[in-house]
């Protein structure tokens, strides 16, 4: 088992209200990065319904590549964050046009693929960065003192390029002819390729794109935490729970998803300690499986 | 003929540490039974359709219960080892009306959930299972007051284990039973619209795994008399699907052959553990592309082929076809 994920520790705690107000923005700014790994998690899984065990290892990869670049070479921190992420993106596509791309429509095999992928990838990296826990010097320092919260910088660094990000995203499905047939495939994959959308571009876009996010949270999330090759099974596990929470799939189930645990999380990390607040994830899980199995925003079949 | 064969090789196997006392060959013979078992297990999950990473929790069941059954209270080793498989039954009992349900992909992120509060618990109780630190001194097994200590009497109850395991899973998919649950994997609505009640054959098959996988469990706490909640998470029903994908899901000499040739691996890449999980990694993506039948499913065909060339009409597709009809016989 590795260590929960550590929730920022409130500064101050005077009284219940700003408990309740720190309480809502370690929420806020942890749930924000689990959107990220969801929404890209639950992309795949629309498109090509494949349930991408690897996402973990897109999400170190991206850890890796800001160790590299911003730790090791000097590069700007920001645009280390947009290299990595678009960088991660086109190993996406890859991995996706030489090896998932013959496990569409066989969900055993594919989601052992996928486990074979996470496999060794986790392997690789453990191989060439070793084992120890590595850092990377945080871009900004200091908090910002709401008054009834207290708000890390760096967090809110991570809180505001994941905004910026979601929006770019939000767009790119609205109102792009690539997104409209990413949700034509959603919705029914036969249909959109009888109007002409070639799941053989679709695909890895998606996978793509899915794996932009997951790398795009990981180089995002590397200052504030330790990078290691183990690094992304906890936050896969996390988009786990949140794709079923808002039903596997389903974009906004995603977004509400993940914003919902968060909260969750750091009310019962607050209150009692990560341990609860993870079995809590899971008894979430468990319970929403058994009573609306497609989660809550996801369709009926 | 056959008979004489089998009864040779399972003598051979039987006797040779007690002429060849290498404590590191015997205990990976040790391994070796227990994986088979294990993969057994999990091949009777891929049977009947469904991906359970669930499996290492039912181990877990199993070591915990049988290992608490001797130490806190006394129980004699043998039902103390029957406790243990019947334990991780009754909970895959309790949990798999609802669990089974539902299907495929949500079945899989259940059983992973379930799998890791499973854990959590064996982590986070820890007056009951001790926490990370798990429990130690586990008495080693013993009947009628006669202690087993030596490495190759162990081995010879891994290979019983294994042997045993692989009659029943064996028998189970030669019998009617078999028939059903392949037929539900192929075409559940067919097999219901025949009046079979399908959902109570995928639980006894999930019950039945889980129990496998529970004396599993029971028997690797006893042999090493030390356990610890990490042996349990993901990474154990990982192991079984790797195995089973290797050797072979169609038939039980599938996980028996993919045991054989894995639990070897980390003992020799034993200083480079990092390179034990690559190979895993390697290894499955190259089955999963090229020989998605596994070994078993290789050396099948070869032998359909061989046997197609024989005879009169032989032409190599019919070869193929050959060795898919015998796949659906002998599975």
């Amino acid at each position: 088992m590795t260590a929960p994920w550590p929730a920022v520790l409130p500064h101050c705690c005077a009284g219940r209200h700003m408990l309740l107000a720190q309480i809502l923005s370690n929420g806020l700014m942890t749930g924000l990065v689990y959107v990220l790994m969801a929404l890209g998690f639950t992309l795949i899984f629309g498109v090509m319904r494949i349930v991408n065990f690897a996402h973990g290892e897109l999400y170190m990869l991206g850890g890796f590549a800001t160790l590299i670049l911003f730790g090791n070479l000097g590069w700007n921190y920001y645009l280390t964050v947009v290299v990595a992420a678009f960088g991660v993106g086109l190993f996406g596509v890859l991995l996706q046009s030489l090896l998932l791309k013959h496990f569409i429509g066989r969900e055993l095999s594919g989601m052992i693929m996928a486990l074979a992928i996470a496999i060794t990838l986790q392997a690789g990296a453990n191989i060439i960065f070793g084992p120890e826990e590595q850092s990377v010097p945080r871009p900004v320092t200091g908090v910002l003192d709401l008054g009834a919260a207290v708000v890390p910088y760096d967090r809110l660094v991570v809180g505001g390029f994941t905004l910026v990000i979601l929006a770019a995203f939000w767009f790119f499905l609205q109102f792009t002819r690539w997104g409209l047939a990413m949700r034509a495939v959603t919705q029914d994959s036969e249909m959109a390729a009888v109007q002409g959308v070639r799941p053989g571009f679709i695909h890895p876009l998606a996978f793509g794109i899915g794996s932009l996010l997951a790398g795009g949270a990981g180089a995002l999330m590397a200052p504030i935490y330790t990078i290691y090759s183990y690094m992304g099974e906890l936050p896969m596990l996390k988009a786990f729970v949140v794709v079923i929470l808002g039903g596997l799939g389903s974009i906004p189930g995603a977004v509400l998803g993940g914003l919902l645990l968060g909260l969750v999380e750091s009310f019962f990390a607050t209150m009692y300690s990560t341990t609860v607040a993870t079995m809590i994830g899971f008894a979430l899980v468990i319970v929403i499986l058994i009573f609306r199995p497609r989660g809550l925003l996801g369709r009926t079949a | 003929m056959r008979l004489a064969a089998a009864v040779l090789i399972l003598v051979g196997l039987a006797a040779w540490p007690f002429i060849y006392d290498q404590p590191f060959y015997v205990h990976m013979g040790v391994m070796m039974g227990l994986w088979v078992a294990l993969a057994l297990s999990m091949n009777l999950m891929l049977r009947i359709g469904q991906l359970s990473f669930a499996h290492g929790a039912f181990m877990g069941l199993g070591a915990y219960a049988s290992a608490l059954a001797t130490m806190r209270l006394g129980i004699p080793f043998p039902i103390a080892f029957l406790s243990g498989g019947l334990a991780a039954a009754s909970v895959a009992a309790l949990v798999g009306p609802i669990f089974l349900r539902i299907r495929g992909v949500y079945f899989a992120l259940l059983t992973f959930a379930f799998g890791e509060v499973v854990v959590l618990t064996f982590v986070e109780w820890v007056e009951v299972f001790g926490g990370n630190n798990g429990l130690f001194g586990i008495p080693k097994p013993s009947l009628f007051g006669l202690q087993m200590t030596s490495r190759p009497a162990f081995y010879l109850f891994a290979l019983t284990f294994a042997v045993l395991s692989f009659i029943a899973v064996r028998a189970i998919y030669n019998s009617q039973f078999g028939a059903v649950i392949t037929s539900i994997d192929d075409n559940e609505m067919l097999t219901r619209s025949i009046g079979i009640d399908a959902p109570r054959y995928r639980l006894a098959a999930f019950c039945f795994s889980a129990a496998l996988a529970g004396w599993s469990g029971a028997f690797y706490a006893h042999y090493l008399t030390f356990i610890s909640p990490e042996a349990f998470g993901f990474w154990t029903p990982v192991n079984m699907v790797v195995i089973n994908v290797l050797g072979g899901i169609a038939s039980p000499w599938g996980p028996v052959v993919g045991a054989l040739l894995l639990v070897p691996l980390p003992e020799i890449l034993r200083d480079a553990k990092e390179y034990q999980v690559l190979s895993y990694g390697i290894l499955l993506m190259i089955f999963l592309l090229f020989l998605p039948d596994g070994l078993v499913g290789l050396a099948r065909r070869w032998r359909g082929r061989w046997r197609a060339a024989r005879s009169a009409e032989g032409r190599s597709a019919a070869g193929l076809e050959q060795g898919k009809r015998e796949k659906r016989a002998a599975a």
